[in-house]
């Protein structure tokens, strides 16, 4: 179980920086075509402002913001849209994860739609990597044990 | 015998007294009961708990605009790219964070207006940085010094200051003056550790808390800022 922590100074440094991180993690995934960064470094980031508001504002508010259903859904969700663009890509006819076909659904040149792809592919990843991470964390720190109306 | 009827009777006086009171208070408290004044003051006490969700709404909408463009601003500088396709994304995923998070940037503000703490937080600049010059030749004279002579003490005081972002920052001006370190805040009393006496007693001044709180406007300076808004609506009157 983790323990709230009870110093002032950590409790309102962190919830004064945890805004700033998660938009950083955005930026992380968003500009992942242009710069270094993507969707796993991103969503570790996404991941770590969660554990950070967990580990000084403690597990009940925590739950609040992120419960463990939420994480799960997201988890799944995020490889839902990874593979959805991949199979879209097969169903056009093309092979798994081969962008330069989605410019027939987008409407824009083959280059476009390969950047595009990418971008729709690392916030799938980006998700479903802050939501594992997230999910990981609160099981070490719940030991383990679900609560009787999550189970 | 005297004394059992002087005992009467001052109960007897007593008695009568409560009753005159007890009568004054309800002939008081009816007639105050009896006046639309009272009515009034019940309605409004009821319009004003009706009131209190749509003020903590207007509230929460004031933090997520605030929240916003604060992220918008951070987000420009770390993109640096100005094509609508990005501007677009970092739209996104602004009001993606501020809906997350708008209740953490501002979560124990106090009433006042942001406009004059940020006024104050950069007309108190100046001022910090100069502490921080002294104090850093202060520090430099007493490494230098053959003898060194300080006398590391650890002071305790009791802040004024109200909010816990006041607090933090009141430690980490202090942490950041060289010669002294917050080690820790417990229900608002600051534990310092001092380098030497001088040091110690510049602390124990409370020029730095009183400057913390000019900015938050908090303990004595919250009143200050009254003044100013009457004086502003005077001035519109003339």
């Amino acid at each position: 179980m983790t323990r709230v922590t009870d110093d002032i100074i950590i409790r309102a440094v962190a919830r004064v920086m945890i805004p700033f991180i998660q938009l950083y993690a955005l930026y992380v995934i968003m500009h992942g075509h242009h710069s270094p960064g993507g969707g796993f470094q991103g969503g570790v980031i996404l991941g770590a402002s969660f554990i950070l508001y967990l580990l000084t504002h403690g597990l009940e508010e925590a739950k609040i913001r992120m419960s463990e259903i939420k994480a799960g859904l997201f988890s799944s969700f995020g490889v839902l849209i990874y593979s959805g663009i991949g199979l879209l890509c097969l169903i056009l006819g093309s092979n798994y994860l081969d962008y330069g076909k989605l410019s027939t659904i987008l409407k824009v040149v083959p280059a476009q739609a390969r950047s595009l792809g990418i971008l729709g592919v690392e916030i799938g990843v980006g998700i479903t990597v802050m939501a594992v991470m997230f999910s990981v964390f609160f099981d070490i720190s719940t030991g383990g044990e679900l609560p009787e109306d999550e189970e | 015998m005297e004394v059992t009827v002087l005992v009467q009777a001052t109960d007897k006086a007593f008695e009568i007294l409560e009753k005159a009171r007890n009568e004054a208070r309800e002939l008081l408290y009816s007639s105050a009961k009896l006046t639309s004044e009272a009515k009034s003051l019940a309605e409004k006490r009821e319009a004003r708990a009706f009131l209190s969700g749509a003020q903590q709404s207007r509230l929460a909408f004031r933090n997520f605009t605030i929240t916003f463009f604060i992220l918008f601003a951070f987000w420009i500088l770390l993109s640096g790219r100005f094509d609508l396709f990005h501007l677009t994304l970092g739209i996104i995923c602004c009001l993606l964070v501020s809906y997350m998070s708008h209740d953490l940037l501002f979560a124990n503000t106090r009433v006042g207006d942001i406009r004059i703490m940020v006024r104050r937080f950069f007309s108190a600049g100046p001022w910090f940085l100069g502490q921080i010059f002294s104090a850093n030749l202060h520090v430099a004279y007493l490494a230098l010094s053959p003898k060194m002579p300080i006398d590391p003490q650890i002071i305790r005081f009791t802040t004024k200051l109200e909010s816990d972002i006041s607090w933090v920052a009141l430690a980490n001006s202090i942490t950041l003056t060289p010669g002294t370190i917050t080690v820790d805040i417990r229900e608002g009393e600051f534990f310092v550790h001092a380098l030497d006496r001088k040091v110690a007693y510049d602390l124990n001044t409370g020029e730095m808390e009183d400057k913390i709180a000019h900015v938050f406007m908090e303990a004595d300076h919250v009143y200050v800022q009254d003044v100013l808004d009457v004086s502003r609506i005077f001035g519109a009157l003339k």
